[in-house]
């Protein structure tokens, strides 16, 4: 099983993912991995094939920084993984762009399906590729209503929401 | 509606009668009639307590769990509290079967419209019942981010017994069933509740000590 | 050519919910149908959303304590056990022992609670009245229990950060150790009334059968993945709190049909007790709450804790801003990912085996809506 792992881990150091250990009392999972847009289906179809699955599709909103190489949208997305046959947990984590779009993952896992209706109902993310975006917990007729956004008093910027030092979660 | 036929006069023989049936000779039989306002043409008394005892120890609740407080509902329905020794035993599924709505549970802007119409689906005369602080007034979900949860069903549709808590208690449902009793025949345990012996145990256990 | 026109005049859609009894609550599912066949059935949640996550993010975290009991009301004290859990994580708080086997304890009980309502609620869904009045029976006793420390019937807040609320005593350990006693002699009556019963096993066996790679497309967790045989227990692989210091087996089951998941749940209420024996046996002394500061920061960073509820895993995920409000609270519950296959699994089968199937899932609406 530990072989899983390894060549999991193998994988993700040859395709140039950013990916760094953690400490599993502290925080609750194994691995960290930062995301770009381009790598979120290439990162979930290598877990399914490895036979992770998928736990949750969150959002969260932390405050736009136009200073940075690739400007963002103050919006990411949270994937987790885990595996049925060992203790192992994944945290990838993918800030979505200005556009607001992000491929969506729910041809590789199906369960992502909802998991991702609900991240559009609650930020307003759009995942494309997704067969059926359609409101799923809110009403019908508030379509366009983000409950989960915050007021910009309230944002915080990415730095002060991560932990600090040896998690480098900027979006090179 | 009488008031309005009156008017029109299309059956001057029912007016008559209806003059006839107010006047103080058949007072004894209808009782009084300012007492009930509006309503059907025909009013005897003893038929109208007769049908409202009836109702009253029959309330058919509509199986409609919402949330947690459904729990309690169902425990209410079941072996230890027993709603059947009041006569409402009877869940039915179906709202035009039923007569009294428990609302038992949050109640959100997606499920605002479906209330409205099993409310409407179901017979008249209709009793509600708010089961727990959510349907009262929006219980613990009354936040000022509040974008979804409708505080209080009153907002939406008549109701007529509040029972406070958060579930409440099988015994406050109890309570809040008499209660509705209570509104449709006046007294508390209508009739045939009445007629039981206060304790038939007493007696049993008298037996015993013999 | 002709059938197939023949079939499409048949098409039709059947609105199964929202006020439906077999549904469980609040759920709606549109279904398309030909004849007596489900060609698609869609469920439509929402109907209870009630803000929960928005809710964690507008306080301070112990002002999060009651919703927790409110998702799952059914097993209410794994939910406070996770976002306790989580909250000592991230404030790196200590629990004293004692207080750890007081959560086992009653998180257990409350998780056979929870089963026995499944059970009765089940198997009033597939049309046997009798079996729901025997689970509220044994139900309220776990129930009289629990209330005797907890406070409330159902929705608990009984968990504090740092250890519990309240100490338990001489009584309870007494009254629970007579309730496994009695909840082992009337295994009998289940088995007799339920398990062999021809008509419950022809309505469920090889009914709504989830392969394991399905299972792992949509994430289901908890008995109802057990029932595709796959062991998997967050007690068991990644122990949290004193589980690891007992010894109890993960019921699994063979093919993943509704009868599998039914067998892997009544099994599993065995284990449960025994859980609960080694426990009260062992029950430390000592004190029930550490010393926690008043104002409890939450440093800037994210964590993650995930516990076994009666449905699955329940996962909470927090990101800490350095208050001592949650940045972002998300709670993942089982019955949202495992309510998913839903589409997939209820494709051509007969109505009458959908309800099978929705009953055997022991959903939890409000759970699934949050
Ligand atoms: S009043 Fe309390 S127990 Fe009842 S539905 Fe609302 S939150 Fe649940």
């Amino acid at each position: 099983m530990d072989n899983i792992i390894k060549n999991f881990k193998g994988f993700l150091i040859d395709q140039g993912f950013d990916a760094v250990e953690t400490d599993y009392e502290q925080r609750g999972y194994h691995l960290e991995v930062v995301l770009t847009v381009t790598q979120v289906r290439e990162f979930a179809k290598k877990a399914y094939e490895l036979g992770f699955y998928l736990v949750f599709v969150a959002g969260f909103q932390v405050l736009a920084d136009p200073e940075t190489p690739s400007p963002h949208s103050g919006l990411a997305v949270v994937y987790q993984y885990a595996r049925h046959d060992r203790q192992y947990r994944i945290k990838a984590c993918a800030l979505v762009p200005d556009s607001l779009e992000i491929p969506s993952i729910s041809d590789i896992y199906q369960g992502a399906d909802w998991h991702e209706r609900e991240t559009r109902d609650f930020y307003g993310i759009v995942f494309s590729g997704h067969h059926n975006l359609k409101p799923l917990l809110m009403a019908d007729m508030d379509v366009d209503v983000h409950p989960l956004l915050k007021e910009e008093a309230k944002l915080k910027s990415l730095d002060a929401v991560s932990w600090p030092s040896e998690a480098p979660e900027s979006t090179e | 509606m009488g008031e309005e036929n009156k008017g029109s006069s299309i059956a001057p023989e029912l007016d008559a009668y209806t003059e006839f049936l107010k006047s103080e000779s058949c007072r004894p039989l209808i009782g009084d009639a300012g007492e009930y306002g509006e309503g059907p043409l025909l009013r005897i008394k003893l038929t109208d307590i007769i049908l409202k005892l009836c109702q009253a120890n029959s309330l058919w609740p509509m199986t409609f769990g919402i949330a947690c407080c459904a729990i309690e509902m169902m425990g209410t329905g079941m072996a230890r509290f027993d709603i059947s020794r009041y006569g409402s035993e009877v869940f039915r599924p179906s709202p035009r079967q039923s007569d009294l709505m428990i609302v038992a549970g949050t109640v959100n802007k997606k499920l605002a419209p479906v209330l409205l119409t099993l409310y409407e689906q179901m017979p008249s005369p209709k009793w509600v019942i708010a089961m727990g602080n959510c349907a009262i007034s929006g219980g613990p979900f009354k936040v000022e981010d509040n974008y979804n949860v409708i505080e209080g069903v009153d907002k939406l549709i008549p109701v007529d017994v509040y029972v406070p808590g958060c579930p409440p208690r099988p015994e406050g449902l109890i309570e809040g069933i008499l209660k509705v009793q209570e509104k449709i025949t006046g007294t508390r345990h209508p009739l045939p509740q009445n007629r039981h012996p206060k304790s038939p145990l007493r007696k049993v256990k008298g037996l015993r000590v013999k | 050519m002709l059938e197939s026109e023949y079939q499409e005049q048949n098409r039709f859609f059947l609105n199964m919910g929202p006020q439906h009894p077999s549904t469980h609550g609040v759920l709606l599912i549109v279904l398309e149908m030909n004849g007596e066949y489900v060609l698609d059935p869609q469920p439509v949640l929402g109907f209870i959303h009630r803000m929960h996550e928005k809710m964690g993010e507008s306080r301070p975290c112990p002002g999060f304590m009651p919703n927790t009991g409110r998702m799952d009301y059914v097993c209410a004290l794994p939910y406070n056990h996770g976002y306790v859990s989580l909250i000592e994580r991230k404030a790196g708080i200590e629990v004293p022992e004692r207080a750890e086997y007081i959560r086992v304890i009653t998180s257990e009980l409350n998780r056979i609670a929870s089963h026995l309502l499944w059970l009765g609620a089940y198997l009033l869904d597939l049309g046997a009245f009798t079996p729901i009045l025997y689970g509220f029976d044994d139900r309220e006793h776990i129930l009289d229990i629990l209330e005797s420390v907890t406070g409330s019937r159902l929705t608990y807040s009984y968990y504090r950060f740092g250890g519990v609320c309240q100490d338990i005593d001489e009584k309870f350990v007494e009254r629970t150790r007579a309730f496994i006693k009695r909840l082992r002699k009337r295994y009998g009556i289940y088995e007799k009334l339920v398990t062999k019963n021809i008509i419950f096993i022809k309505r469920t066996e090889n009914i709504g059968i989830v392969s394991p790679d399905m299972a792992l497309r949509y994430g289901m967790t908890g008995p109802n993945l057990r029932g595709s045989g796959i062991s998997y227990d967050i007690r068991k692989n990644e122990p949290y709190s004193v589980y690891p210091e007992f010894d109890f087996e993960v019921p699994v089951g063979r093919q993943g049909d509704c009868l599998d998941r039914y067998m892997v749940r009544v099994r599993e209420i065995e284990q449960c007790l025994r859980i609960i024996e080694q426990a009260l046996d062992r029950l430390p002394e000592g004190p029930i709450r550490s010393k926690v500061p008043k104002n409890i920061k939450l440093s800037p960073g994210d964590c993650n804790f995930a516990v076994e509820a009666a449905r699955g895993e329940l996962s909470y995920y927090l990101i800490g801003d350095g208050t001592s409000t949650p940045y972002r609270l998300k709670v993942r519950v089982p019955s949202y990912s495992n309510l998913s296959c839903l589409p997939e699994l209820g494709r051509g089968i007969l109505l009458p085996d959908l309800v099978s199937i929705l009953g055997s899932f022991d959903l939890v609406i409000p759970e699934i809506d949050r």
